[in-house]
C-alpha cells in the first residue's frame, strides 16, 4: 500500500475531536450535582462526597484504566473514543463494531476495518440515544405496555448477543475461537479478582495466538527447508 | 421522594441532560463525517461506507433496546432527566444503580427508603458523576498513546495487527460467553442456538453473495435467540 494511502490525517483528526467531546461531557456531567449542591442548596457535605466517592472507587476504579486499554485493540482510536462516551461496550459497542466490519469484509486490524468499526459505532451511538429519548419521555409507562413475553425474552438478550458475535470471528479463525472460549471459561472459573478477570484473558488470549501462529510458522518452514532438501 | 422527584425531574435536569445527549449526537456526526472524507483514501466505496454504518444501526437496535428495558427502573429513583443523561453516556443501568446506592448510603440512608431526602439524593448524583468520569478521563488522556503503541506495531508488522485485534476480540467475547454459561441452562441453549443462527446466516450470505443479509445477520441472531430464550421459560 502506498504511503500517501493511510489514516494518519484521519488519526490527528479523531484524537482533536474525540478528546474535544470527551472534555466536554466531563464539564457537562459535573454540572448537575454542583447545581444540586450549590445553587439549590442541598450540599450534602464535602465529607460524604468524598466517602461516596471512595466507595465508588473502590467498586469500579480499576476498569477506569483496565477497559480502556483492554478494549483498545478491538476499538480502534474513534472507536474508543466514542464507545467511552456511549458506554456499553461489551453488549452494544463492540458487537456493532464487528458486525460493521463483516458487512463490507473488511479484514481484521486493517485500515478499511478501522473506518467500519468507526462507522458500525456511530450508527449505534445514534440508535441509542434516539431509542433512549422517547422512552425516558415516555416514562416507564412504554416499557410497562411492552408484553410480559417481549420483557421476558429480553433477558435472554446477553447471551443472544454474545453467542452470535463469538462464532462470527471463530468461523473466520476457529483456533482463536477455541483458546478464547477456552481461557474465558478457565478465567471465569479461576478465583481472581473479578475486575481484571476481562485484562487477563485478553492478554491470555492474544499471548496463545501469538505463540500458535509461532508454531505454524516454524512448522512451514521446517516443511520447506525438507521439501529443499529432498530436492 | 415527591420532592425528590420534583427536583430531579425539574427543567434546569431537563437542559443539563439535553445538552449531554447534544454532545452525544454531534460526537458521532463528526466522527462518520471524518470516516466519508478519509474512506475514498484507503480505497473504500461510498456503498461500503454507507453499509457499514448501516449495519451499525441495525445491529444497534436489539442491545439498546435491552438496555433501556433495565434501565426504566432508575426513573423512579433518580428521576427521568438524569436517566437519560446516566444511560445515554457510560452507565449501565446496574452500575448506576450501585454507584446511587453507595451515594445514599455514605450519606446514612437506603436510596428510595425512608430519610432518601434531596441532600441524600444529592450525594447520590455526586456519586453517580463522580464514578462515571474515571472513564472519560482515561478514555481522554489514554487514547492518544495507545494509539502511538498501536500505530509501531503496524509499521512494523500489518499481520501482526490483523493477530491482535481477533485474538483480543475473542478473548474478551471468550470471557463475557463464560460469564454467561454458568448462569444457567436456558442461558447455555440460547448461547449455542445464537452462535449456529449466526452461522448459518452467515453460511448462507457467503454462498448466495447475499449482502444484506451480512447487515441484518446479528438481528435476526438476536430474535432467534430471545425467542428461544422465551420458549425455554414456558416449557
Amino acid at each position: 500500500m502506498n504511503q500517501n494511502h493511510d489514516l494518519t490525517a484521519f488519526h490527528g483528526k479523531a484524537h482533536f475531536w474525540g478528546r474535544l467531546t470527551l472534555w466536554a461531557v466531563v464539564a457537562a456531567t459535573i454540572i448537575p450535582p454542583l447545581y444540586l449542591s450549590f445553587v439549590l442548596g442541598y450540599h450534602p457535605g464535602w465529607g460524604v462526597i468524598l466517602a461516596a466517592f471512595a466507595g465508588v472507587a473502590a467498586f469500579v476504579g480499576v476498569m477506569w484504566i483496565l477497559e480502556p486499554v483492554s478494549y483498545f485493540p478491538s476499538l480502534g482510536i474513534s472507536g474508543t473514543y466514542m464507545s467511552f462516551l456511549v458506554g456499553n461496550i461489551s453488549n452494544m459497542c463492540l458487537p456493532c463494531s464487528a458486525a460493521a466490519q463483516n458487512a463490507v469484509n473488511a479484514e481484521p486490524g486493517s485500515k478499511k476495518a478501522e473506518l467500519a468499526a468507526t462507522l458500525g459505532i456511530a450508527g449505534a451511538s445514534l440508535v441509542h440515544i434516539t431509542v433512549l429519548i422517547p422512552i425516558v419521555l415516555g416514562g416507564a409507562i412504554l416499557v410497562a405496555f411492552l408484553p410480559p413475553a417481549v420483557q421476558t425474552a429480553f433477558q435472554f438478550v446477553l447471551p443472544a448477543i454474545f453467542g452470535g458475535v463469538t462464532i462470527q470471528f471463530a468461523m473466520k479463525r476457529p483456533v482463536y475461537g477455541i483458546i478464547g472460549v477456552f481461557m474465558g471459561i478457565l478465567i471465569t472459573l479461576l478465583p481472581i479478582p473479578s475486575f481484571i478477570k476481562v485484562m487477563v484473558c485478553v492478554s491470555i488470549t492474544i499471548a496463545l495466538t501469538f505463540l500458535y501462529e509461532k508454531y505454524q510458522q516454524s512448522k512451514r518452514m521446517l516443511a520447506e527447508e525438507i521439501s529443499v532438501q529432498e530436492n | 421522594m415527591e420532592q425528590i422527584l420534583e427536583i430531579a425531574n425539574s427543567p434546569m435536569m431537563w437542559v443539563f441532560a439535553l445538552f449531554v445527549m447534544l454532545i452525544v449526537f454531534f460526537q458521532a456526526a463528526v466522527f462518520i463525517r471524518l470516516v466519508k472524507r478519509n474512506a475514498p483514501q484507503i480505497e473504500m466505496s461510498k456503498a461500503e461506507v454507507n453499509k457499514a454504518l448501516r449495519t451499525g444501526i441495525i445491529s444497534a437496535l436489539g442491545p439498546s433496546l435491552g438496555i433501556i428495558i433495565i434501565a426504566v427502573s432508575l426513573i423512579t429513583l433518580i428521576g427521568a432527566p438524569l436517566t437519560l443523561m446516566r444511560i445515554g453516556i457510560i452507565g449501565s443501568a446496574a452500575y448506576e444503580l450501585t454507584a446511587a446506592g453507595i451515594g445514599a448510603k455514605a450519606y446514612g440512608v437506603e436510596i428510595g427508603k425512608d430519610g432518601y431526602n434531596l441532600q441524600a439524593f444529592t450525594t447520590a448524583v455526586w456519586a453517580m458523576c463522580l464514578g462515571g468520569l474515571g472513564w472519560l478521563l482515561s478514555a481522554a488522556l489514554f487514547t492518544k498513546s495507545l494509539g502511538k503503541v498501536q500505530q509501531k506495531i503496524a509499521a512494523k508488522n500489518t499481520k501482526m495487527m490483523a493477530l491482535i485485534s481477533t485474538a483480543a476480540m475473542m478473548g474478551a467475547f471468550g470471557y463475557f460467553v463464560a460469564g454467561q454459561m454458568v448462569t444457567g441452562v436456558s442461558t447455555s441453549l440460547v448461547l449455542i442456538v445464537s452462535a449456529v443462527t449466526m452461522a448459518v446466516l452467515m453460511m448462507i450470505s457467503e454462498r448466495r453473495s447475499i449482502g444484506w443479509l451480512k447487515e441484518w445477520a446479528l438481528g435476526i441472531t438476536l430474535i432467534v435467540g430471545m425467542s428461544f430464550g422465551y420458549l425455554t421459560t414456558i416449557f
